[in-house]
């Protein structure tokens, strides 16, 4: 029965290695604290490492960027809109040593980086417009775009942001890095990860913008009408000016022909004016019909042989 | 906490009772008889072996890049194949997926893509999708962001939540990205831009956290106004048709109504100039005629006078419905022919003989 001491000292000796290596990952940064105390310098390469044991424990802290991510919180802008803000941002633990004396661990960093981004976020937001918010410094407005749409928008300012969306992330960074006292963290970046109304100035907005919409196909409808009218227009303008302009032709054509007609007959006519004259009466007594009663004197041309011809002949006929 | 010796105590006790059950079934082993520890031994020896020989290798698939620790401290990454390591958990094996092209979705969610067709979650998920737009109207944007894990080592040990991160990038680029245009213009043209802009976006910023994960494309899917909002849009398309409608038809008339007034124009010149063709040569043809008969007439005029007005008369009395005589000087009108359709033919005769 010797081997259960042996067995009992390879126990003690495993313990006590394994008090006093410890294993540092690739992904952490280590402390080294006794009784409380920080001891020596910051763990920062990754392998095994050596501690007295027992009395010294190690603090491992991550080395990679960290995320942090804000509550939904409803805030005014300057133009008195609620918006619902949720805000990300990136952290890194840069001085173990200070960390861990101000905030011990993450979740204390965590609830300090709340209250003081909460508060900036809330300042930032509450004194700018929402267009600010919004937009960034490289907006422009496409003028054709807002020329199809022709919409008056009082309501909304379309002029260029003062500061824009990265910038005021800019500030934030800035204002929350002035607050944050030493608590060996640094901020790489605050971003607005969200932005949008509370759900009553939503239905609101919605509502603006069915509007909107139908005053836009109202002004469709119109235009349509419009330039449905214009062509019809035009083409009674076209067909006004074609057909009197046929009417004109055909008058100055016929006129011309009967121009051209009075000539030729005043030309030949006028050669002997007193035989046409007869001429033309003797044609125009062969025009006489049947419902016609014609009166001649007796001592006309026509009757003067007809007398002498009776005297001639016998009373039989 | 249990002593050391307790827990060797309850060790030993334990593998008496096991030792007992064996020996129960290789032959009959009361209490009292010695403990087998060459057995124990031999048993301990094996499990040994099995730990070392399966704690050795590892396998990485064609798709992945193992990064291998060694006490903690990153000592290389290897290609797909098997692989040997040390055993006992010395050496520790991380499996990236670097090959395959991932995707994170906003604004929806895929179900099952594996049948005939890709399902997706009924619920929307409007706080992810809905933005402002520059003119401050609300849109509703579902896009997709394809990317692949480029180094594993920056993966995994230079951000913690890669992923989670690049969810929190996607939706502020996105929002940037839309919130800098007009709402119409994010609905219709600006759309490959955006996906470019908030692919270039998002990139610089994963560069900037230097987390090895490499933006593939950002691809929108549904860009739609809110679904309060849907049928105003629609009743918008429905007026553009319309108004599309209503010059068409227009125009449709003017183009039946003008060439068929050119066609009614030129017939009515046409005819005109016909009548004018008519008109000169009537014009000819009676004054040739005219013509003809006065150069006659100057030959001979008394006879050719006193010719044609007989010849008139000859023609005119027969047709004439009644003819009366006067004579200067006696009462009335004597009637010479007052019998219609008998006595002309009288006066015929005696004009023929």
């Amino acid at each position: 029965m010797l081997r259960i001491p042996l067995l009992i000292a390879a126990f003690l000796l495993l313990l006590l290695l394994r008090s006093s290596v410890f294993v540092i990952d690739q992904a952490e940064q280590g402390i080294i604290v006794q009784f409380g105390e920080p001891i020596g310098a910051v763990i920062t390469t990754p392998g095994l490492h050596w501690k007295t044991p027992f009395i010294q424990e190690v603090r491992r802290f991550d080395k990679r960027l960290l995320p942090w991510d804000g509550d939904v919180s409803q805030v005014p802008t300057l133009g008195r809109e609620f918006v619902l803000v949720d805000t990300t941002a990136r952290f890194r633990i840069k001085d173990p040593l200070q960390f861990l004396r101000s905030v011990r661990d993450e979740a204390g960093a965590r609830s300090r980086i709340d209250d003081i981004l909460d508060s900036v976020v809330r300042d930032i937001i509450s004194g700018t417009n929402l267009e600010e918010i919004v937009r960034s410094r490289d907006w422009k407005v496409d003028a054709k775009v807002l020329e199809e749409e022709a919409l008056p928008r009082d309501d909304v300012d379309l002029g260029r942001p003062k500061k824009g969306r990265a910038l005021l992330e800019k500030e934030m960074l800035a204002a929350v890095t002035k607050q944050m006292p030493a608590l060996g963290i640094e901020l790489v970046d605050v971003r607005i990860k969200r932005i949008n109304y509370i759900d009553s100035v939503r239905r609101q907005v919605e509502s603006r913008m069915i509007s909107e919409r139908q005053s836009i196909a109202e002004r469709f409808r119109a235009e349509g009408q419009g330039r449905s009218q214009e062509i019809l227009g035009q083409m009674e303008r076209e067909l006004r000016s074609i057909r009197s302009e046929a009417e004109r032709k055909a008058a100055e054509i016929r006129g011309k022909a009967d121009g051209q007609a009075t000539r030729i007959y005043g030309d030949t006519y006028g050669a002997d004016p007193e035989f046409y004259a007869f001429f033309r009466t003797l044609e125009s007594y062969g025009a006489m019909g049947a419902n016609t009663t014609l009166m001649l004197g007796a001592d006309s041309e026509y009757f003067r042989y007809l007398e002498s011809t009776r005297r001639r002949g016998s009373a039989g006929h | 906490m249990s002593s050391p010796n307790e827990v060797l105590d309850d060790l030993l006790a334990r593998v008496r009772g096991g030792g007992g059950n064996r020996g129960g079934r290789a032959g009959p082993a009361g209490p009292g008889q010695p403990i087998p520890w060459q057995w124990i031994a031999s048993g301990v020896l094996a499990l040994l072996l099995l730990w070392t020989a399966t704690s050795s290798y590892y396998t990485v698939q064609p798709e992945e890049r193992a990064v291998i620790k060694r006490f903690g401290a990153v000592i290389g990454t290897s290609d797909p194949g098997l692989h040997f390591k040390l055993p006992f958990g010395i050496d520790d094996v991380q499996l990236v997926k670097t090959e395959r092209v991932l995707k994170q979705e906003f604004g929806f969610r895929t179900l099952n893509s594996a049948g005939r067709r890709t399902e997706y979650a009924a619920d929307a998920l409007p706080d992810e999708s809905l933005m402002l737009s520059g003119d401050l109207n609300i849109i509703d944007v579902q896009w997709v962001v394809q990317y692949r894990i480029e180094d594993p080592m920056k993966y995994l040990y230079h951000q913690r939540d890669p992923e989670d991160t690049l969810r929190d990038i996607s939706e502020s680029v996105m929002r940037r990205a839309v919130g800098n245009r007009l709402g119409s213009e994010v609905l219709t043209t600006a759309r490959v831009e955006i996906s470019d802009l908030a692919q270039a976006e998002t990139q610089e910023a994963m560069d900037k956290y230097d987390n090895g994960i490499k933006v593939l494309t950002v691809e929108l899917q549904d860009v739609l106004p809110p679904k309060a909002v849907q049928p105003a849009f629609n009743e918008v398309n429905e007026a553009r048709q319309e108004r599309e409608r209503m010059i068409n038809e227009a125009t449709k008339q003017a183009n039946q109504e003008i060439p068929k007034a050119k066609g009614e124009a030129n017939r009515a010149i046409a005819e005109s100039e016909g009548y004018a063709t008519e008109r000169v040569n009537q014009a000819r043809g009676e004054t040739a005629r005219f013509a003809s008969i006065l150069a006659e007439y100057r030959s001979a005029p008394d006879v050719t006078r006193t010719r044609m007005y007989l010849e008139t008369m000859n023609k005119v009395i027969p047709s004439v419905g009644a003819v009366y005589v006067t004579q200067d000087g006696k009462t009335g009108p004597i009637p010479l022919l007052n019998l219609q359709g008998r006595l002309p033919a009288a006066v015929t005769n005696s004009e023929g003989r």
